[in-house]
């Protein structure tokens, strides 16, 4: 079967994921993007979400917290602000960064950044979907 | 003769000389390996959106993509024409001093960039970071633009950029403006009007004392973080310096900082950050024909994506600068705790010959008396 080689960056983790997969699936900010080998070539921005990796019969499942992703028909690059595996994710922390998101947009105030919010927001829960974790 | 507890009281201050580098070399070393661990991290990311940067930019070359930060060398000199504004420079340095020349390289790459005036040889034009430096090439291409109208800042910083380090530190203060073109008389320019076409942003205390005593009109600088550097501040430096080149004050933004070569290397790195000039990205475009896909857009690909390379720089910078920053202050503490070994290993021997000295003399004084009373 044919592999395309993935590879996610960090800015504090380094190259967290290189390997060579058999299919990406992932959601870009303009829908779920399914990535085969030989793909052309793309450049597009990743919402905050579990990325679906398939390869060697398995899937895997990986978070990133948006980020771009760059893909030839060789490889994928993915830079992520942050990238974890499943197991990684603490719970508790995206709990508490989804209550004070939410909390944060609830104020209206208008010196809070109601993007970075929303971000913040979007990132929890993210997470805790990955986990299967009910929000609110 | 030399006296004995004066030396005693210097080898002792020596002591405890060596205890403090010592101590400081220690600091540094531990700080260090957390720095450069940082450091190794973060190369990835930059080396893999520089990738990206040389394949995207490859491929813009020769298109026509509207976008403010992305221009093809003759928009550039069009835009100096009008009349156009400042340069930029963000120079990192360190917060504390004790770190060898490590502070002094880099006011001194500042210095040779920012004085920069188009005759010295352009090295860098064939190393693999050519796209990461045309400070030096805009600078050629906008030398000969006269703009329109009124002198602009650009123009001024030519006629005195023949100067050089000493020239800049050496300024009068109230110096009359001769108006003579030859390198001697150059000397007699106010540093001020030179200054004026030039911004710093500067982060660490060391480079913001340095340049403010040369008068430069520093916009922004940042303390407390050179040790440990934050994303959260490159990003800040990022918005502060696209909006300004959004609204034209800037037109080129020079990033100037110690690369990080090992434990035992540094050198000072300048690269340009803005404006991102197409014609330098000639050669990774020769092997690129296929056509990107956008989704959704160009425009909105670059507006993103821009900015994240911009600040991954200099986040990167500072992680550079940071790691050379304790690795230069753990080998000057290092040699210096050396050298203090060594001076004390000195001024025991001297202490031991003075007081065998002493000795001797007063032995010498009672076989001279005990002799004279025979």
């Amino acid at each position: 079967m044919a592999t395309i080689l993935l590879e996610i960056a960090t800015p504090d983790k380094g190259e967290v994921y290189a390997k060579e997969i058999n299919m990406l699936i992932c959601r870009s900010v303009c829908g779920e993007l399914g990535i085969l080998p030989k793909h052309a070539r793309l450049m597009t921005e990743l919402l905050p979400h579990a990325m679906r990796i398939k390869e060697g019969g398995g899937e895997t499942q990986l978070f990133v917290s948006g980020g771009f992703m760059e893909v030839t028909p060789e490889k994928i690059t993915i830079l992520a602000d942050a990238a974890e595996a499943p197991d990684d994710i603490d719970v508790e922390r995206a709990r508490a960064a989804y209550k004070r998101a939410e909390e944060r947009l609830a104020k209206k105030d208008s010196d809070i950044d109601i993007d970075r919010a929303e971000a913040a927001l979007a990132r929890a829960k993210a997470r805790l979907l990955v986990k299967g974790v009910p929000i609110g | 003769m030399a006296n004995l507890q004066h030396i005693r009281r210097r080898i002792k201050s020596v002591k405890n000389i060596q205890k403090i580098t010592n101590a400081m070399d220690m600091i540094a070393r531990s700080r260090f390996n957390a720095a450069r661990e940082a450091l190794l991290s973060n190369v990835p990311y930059v080396a893999k959106t520089k990738e990206i940067m040389r394949r995207v930019m490859g491929q813009m070359r020769g298109q026509e993509y509207e976008h403010p930060f992305i221009k093809t060398r003759d928009e550039l000199i069009a835009d100096q024409q009008e009349g156009a504004g400042k340069f930029l420079f963000i120079v990192i340095a360190s917060d504390k001093g004790l770190a060898g020349s490590f502070s002094s390289n880099v006011f001194k790459e500042a210095h040779d960039t920012i004085e920069y005036d188009g005759t010295s040889e352009s090295s860098s034009l064939d190393s693999d970071d050519d796209d990461e430096n045309f400070h030096k090439k805009n600078f050629d291409a906008l030398k000969g633009i006269k703009p329109a109208g009124k002198r602009t800042p650009k123009q001024q910083r030519q006629m005195s950029a023949t100067g050089g380090f000493a020239r800049a530190s050496g300024r009068r203060s109230g110096g009359g403006k001769s108006s003579g073109g030859t390198t001697s008389e150059a000397r007699e320019y106010n540093d001020a009007d030179y200054i004026e076409g030039v911004e710093l942003i500067t982060v660490g205390r060391k480079a913001t004392t340095h340049f403010k005593q040369r008068g430069y009109n520093i916009i922004k600088s940042y303390h407390g973080i050179s040790e440990r550097p934050q994303y959260k501040y490159a990003k800040e430096i990022t918005d502060l310096i696209m909006e300004r080149f959004e609204s034209g004050e800037i037109i080129d933004v020079t990033l100037i900082y110690n690369q990080f070569k090992s434990a035992i290397s540094c050198a000072p790195d300048n690269v340009t950050l803005l404006p991102i000039v197409t014609d330098d990205y000639a050669k990774a475009s020769a092997n690129l024909k296929e056509e990107y896909i956008y989704e959704p857009d160009v425009v909105s690909i670059l507006n993103d994506f821009l900015p994240r390379r911009i600040a991954t720089r200099i986040y990167g910078a500072m992680l550079h600068s940071a790691a050379s920053e304790l690795s230069s202050r753990m080998n000057a503490m290092s040699n210096a705790t050396d050298n203090a070994q060594e001076l004390v290993g000195r001024l025991n021997l001297f202490y031991n010959k003075v007081r065998q000295a002493g000795i001797t003399n007063e032995i010498n004084e009672i076989v001279g008396g005990a002799n004279a009373l025979e």
